[in-house]
């Protein structure tokens, strides 16, 4: 749990988890001379590349070798040998004017992604990037660091995105997401993937077709980098990545459906299902552009991290899986005050750093929805009052805090209060929640669950198609910009449509209709 | 830096069985998180092998987990396996000692079928509103009744393939009752069998509640299951999530008599059953 992380901390080197610390280092910055070996003819960069892990002076930029992406054995059609990749970070598209440049090991024991970091950097500055393997070059990405620690800049726009499920349908969001003019940073909120076996009965995606393999439950190593690779194949995901950095926080499917803690909800013991666990984390460490801190020690690992956009934004990003307590077993069990969310270490993370911001918005992304809305959605916050209480006294003594979540495939937006039963009471907060890109395939504006949110009339917005959102920043306010895509089943050519957009005045934690 | 591989995963060892009715159930020590594991291979071969070698055509399953559940011919088997890990990196390890194992035989195999609902197939998609209509049974069955009569009815139409129970909100938290009528030519001359198999139960497992003419025959735990069943109908496809479990009780002679017999089946805790198959079985 880092704000800034170094390449290698201490905690990797003394606790390697399964991988040497050679062969972590080696996967970050690597000397010329090492993996001599030749890689494999062919185009070895059909996932795309991808920068995230964003500071004013430094990024992380990721790749992974697949000539097959969706070979069998998740090795994406890669030898068991180790193969250099170079990079080159440069301030012009062309590569006129290289500033950086640098080699890593792709290693069969990360399935050949690498995860270079790039620092000497300066601050609030475009840059672009590609990589080189063999005869391959790779697309170029760009993107631009984050203002010093000082400055305050007019604008950032981040966009945020969620649930993935990529037999459900197409990435038409992400599409439209990558042509946004103004955007700096993309938010993934959590289910990266899904580890459902695509079948007929889930294929909404039309126009393709999947091999058996893809048919079973995600479990072993091999077919999560395969359904990673599934996912990241997609051409729309790919532009996004390439336009702008990400940041990424996790739900449950990266794993398995409602796992809580290193608890399966599908009977399994703890120490049987932490094998699965381990692997899990391991394909999300080799397929996003993550800090070290994220490569898992067996089935531990931590992708809580957090930034400051000059003093306009901090940002800090929740693990709301890892570290909670079971599902409540009774009601008396929902309402201990004892119940945790984030586990006390992270807890006490968030809350000093919500204390201590000299930001003027304060955003913090939760795997899933913060805001109250029936008690029996446990796998919510609505599951812990007792830890959402101390979240919102923190954000109370914060400024301008705007929650960012995923998790339920609608487009919501609502007004946090202090005390949700209380109509008198204060605002402390927003919560913006972000639709899946694919997740329930095509969808529709109303449903069964609509009830259970419009009941309250802290929730401004609700919605059920697909899409994402937009959050734009300036020192005066925020726009918040909900956009949807009226099907993603039949195709990727529905147009982009704004659902809703919301102002906020810096100051007022309010969702005012624009 | 030294640039050296990743070692080979070790030799899997602790390999043990434990024999159970259609299913052989192994498991073994772990090979912990150094190198990870991407996954066991477990190979096996039919009868009583010694060290046979791992290959394409002898893997029966993948798994990430140090154990498997191998189902086999209901009839009984015996087979020989041998397990091995491969790494992150691809490696593979040594595979482990060979291993000797019987599956128990299941009445569905060496019995007379008396009634049945349903196919021992590990599918329930000869059973109402089958793979995924589940949401379909409140209404269909407003008193949580459901009904069967052997020779009039089929699966297909009044043997819905959930029965749900109290831990199902979807269901009106209610333990549904399944009322079986058959009839019996004659009193039986010796005691019966009744083999209830499963395709899925929930997270929740619970229990079973059986009686055999209107007096309890015994209560049935349910373990905790995938809680798949209520929408994939295919327990035979591989690597699926279902987890399938069989119950076989004996029923005394004098528990059924000549003509019109009941039995009733009632989820009294815990969350569905997704049916495979009933029946009752003379033993032979």
């Amino acid at each position: 749990m880092t704000s800034t992380s170094p390449a290698l901390s201490r905690r990797h080197v003394l606790q390697l988890g399964g991988l040497g610390a050679a062969t972590l280092a080696l996967g970050i910055s690597a000397p010329e001379t090492a993996g001599a070996a030749p890689p494999p003819s062919g185009e070895l960069f059909r996932l795309g590349v991808a920068s995230g892990t964003p500071r004013p002076d430094s990024m992380v930029l990721w790749t992974r070798l697949a000539p097959e992406p969706l070979a069998p054995d998740g090795h994406g059609g890669m030898p068991t040998e180790r193969f250099g990749v170079h990079w080159e970070v440069a301030t012009d598209e062309a590569f006129g004017h290289v500033v950086r440049r640098g080699h890593a090991l792709a290693q069969p024991e990360l399935a050949h992604a690498v995860h270079p970091k790039v620092t000497g950097l300066r601050p609030a500055t475009d840059y672009f990037y590609r990589f080189r393997a063999g005869g391959s070059t790779s697309a170029v990405g760009r993107f631009r660091t984050l203002p010093s620690a000082r400055a305050t800049p007019d604008r950032f726009t981040v966009g945020v995105v969620s649930c993935q499920a990529w037999y459900h349908g197409h990435f038409t969001a992400h599409r439209h997401l990558a042509a946004e003019q103004d955007l700096d940073l993309v938010v993934f909120a959590g289910d990266y993937v899904y580890e459902y076996g695509i079948t007929a009965a889930n294929l909404w995606r039309q126009g393709v077709a999947v091999d058996p393999e893809h048919a079973v439950e995600v479990q072993t190593l091999e077919q999560y980098r395969l359904r990673y690779a599934l996912t990241k194949s997609d051409a729309h995901l790919q532009a996004l990545h390439a336009r702008v950095p990400a940041v990424a926080i996790w739900d449950d499917h990266e794993v398995q459906n409602d796992y809580v803690g290193g608890s399966s909800a599908y009977g399994l013991d703890d120490a049987t299902f932490a094998h699965r666990v381990a692997v899990a984390y391991r394909a999300f460490y080799e397929h996003l552009p993550v800090d070290v801190e994220a490569l898992p020690t067996g089935p531990d690992t931590d992708i809580t991290t957090g930034f400051d956009v000059g003093r306009l934004a901090r940002f800090s990003l929740l693990d709301t899986r890892q570290h909670r307590d079971p599902v409540p077993a009774t009601e008396e069990d929902r309402l201990d005050p004892a119940r945790t969310m984030l586990g006390a270490r992270q807890e006490r993370w968030v809350t000093r750093r919500l204390d201590e911001s000299p930001a003027t918005w304060n955003v913090v992304a939760s795997g899933v929805v913060l805001t109250a809305v029936t008690d029996d959605r446990t796998d919510q916050w609505d599951g812990y009052p007792a830890a959402r209480d101390r979240l919102l006294e923190t954000m109370a003594r914060s400024r301008n805090v705007v929650v960012l979540s995923g998790d339920i495939h609608h487009a919501v937006a609502t007004e946090l209060r202090a005390d949700f039963a209380d109509p008198a009471s204060e605002n402390v907060g927003v919560e913006l929640i972000c639709t899946s890109v694919a997740s329930d395939g095509d969808g529709a504006p109303l449903d069964d669950y609509a009830p259970d949110w419009l009941q309250h009339d802290y929730v401004k917005l609700y919605d059920g198609r697909r899409g994402y959102l937009t959050v734009s920043l300036t020192p005066e306010q925020m726009t918040s910009t909900f956009v949807h895509v009226d099907w993603v089943e039949a195709d990727d050519a529905a147009p982009r449509e704004v659902l809703a957009r919301f102002v906020t005045p810096a100051g007022r934690s309010r969702l005012v209709q624009a | 830096m030294p640039v050296r591989p990743s070692p080979r995963p070790a030799l899997v060892t602790g390999l043990a069985a434990e024999p159970a009715i259609a299913r052989t159930a192994l498991r073994w020590r772990s090979l912990g998180f150094d190198p990870l594991i991407d996954h066991y291979r477990v190979h096996a071969v039919p009868g009583s092998q010694g060290r046979f070698e791992p290959g394409p055509g002898n893997l029966v399953a993948k798994t990430v987990y140090p154990q498997l559940v191998h189902h086999v011919d209901p009839r009984g088997e015996t087979w020989t396996y041998r397990v091995l890990a491969v790494s992150d990196a691809g490696r593979t390890g040594r595979a482990s000692e060979p291993l000797v194992a019987s599956s128990s035989a299941s009445v569905v195999a060496t019995g007379r079928p008396v009634a049945t609902i349903g196919e021992f197939d590990g599918r329930t998609l000869e059973h109402r509103f089958a793979p995924s209509g589940y949401a379909q049974i409140p209404a269909a069955y407003p008193d949580a009744v459901v009904e069967y009569v052997q020779g009039t009815d089929t699966p297909a139409a009044a043997w819905p393939y959930l029965l749900p129970g109290p831990g199902d909100a979807w269901a009106g938290r209610r333990a549904y009752t399944a009322r079986w009528r058959f009839d019996l030519a004659e009193a039986p001359a010796g005691d019966h069998d009744l083999a209830v198999w499963l395709v899925d139960t929930t997270r929740l497992g619970g229990t079973l509640r059986v009686s055999v003419g209107g007096a309890a025959l015994a209560d049935v735990d349910l373990p905790p299951g995938g809680t798949r069943g209520s929408r994939d109908g295919d327990a035979t496809v591989p690597g699926t999530a279902l987890v399938r479990s069989y119950h076989e009780l004996a029923v005394p002679a004098a528990r059924l008599r000549q003509g019109a017999n009941e039995i009733e089946l009632v989820v009294a805790d815990g969350g569905w059953v997704a049916w495979d198959a009933v029946g009752v079985f003379a033993r032979t």
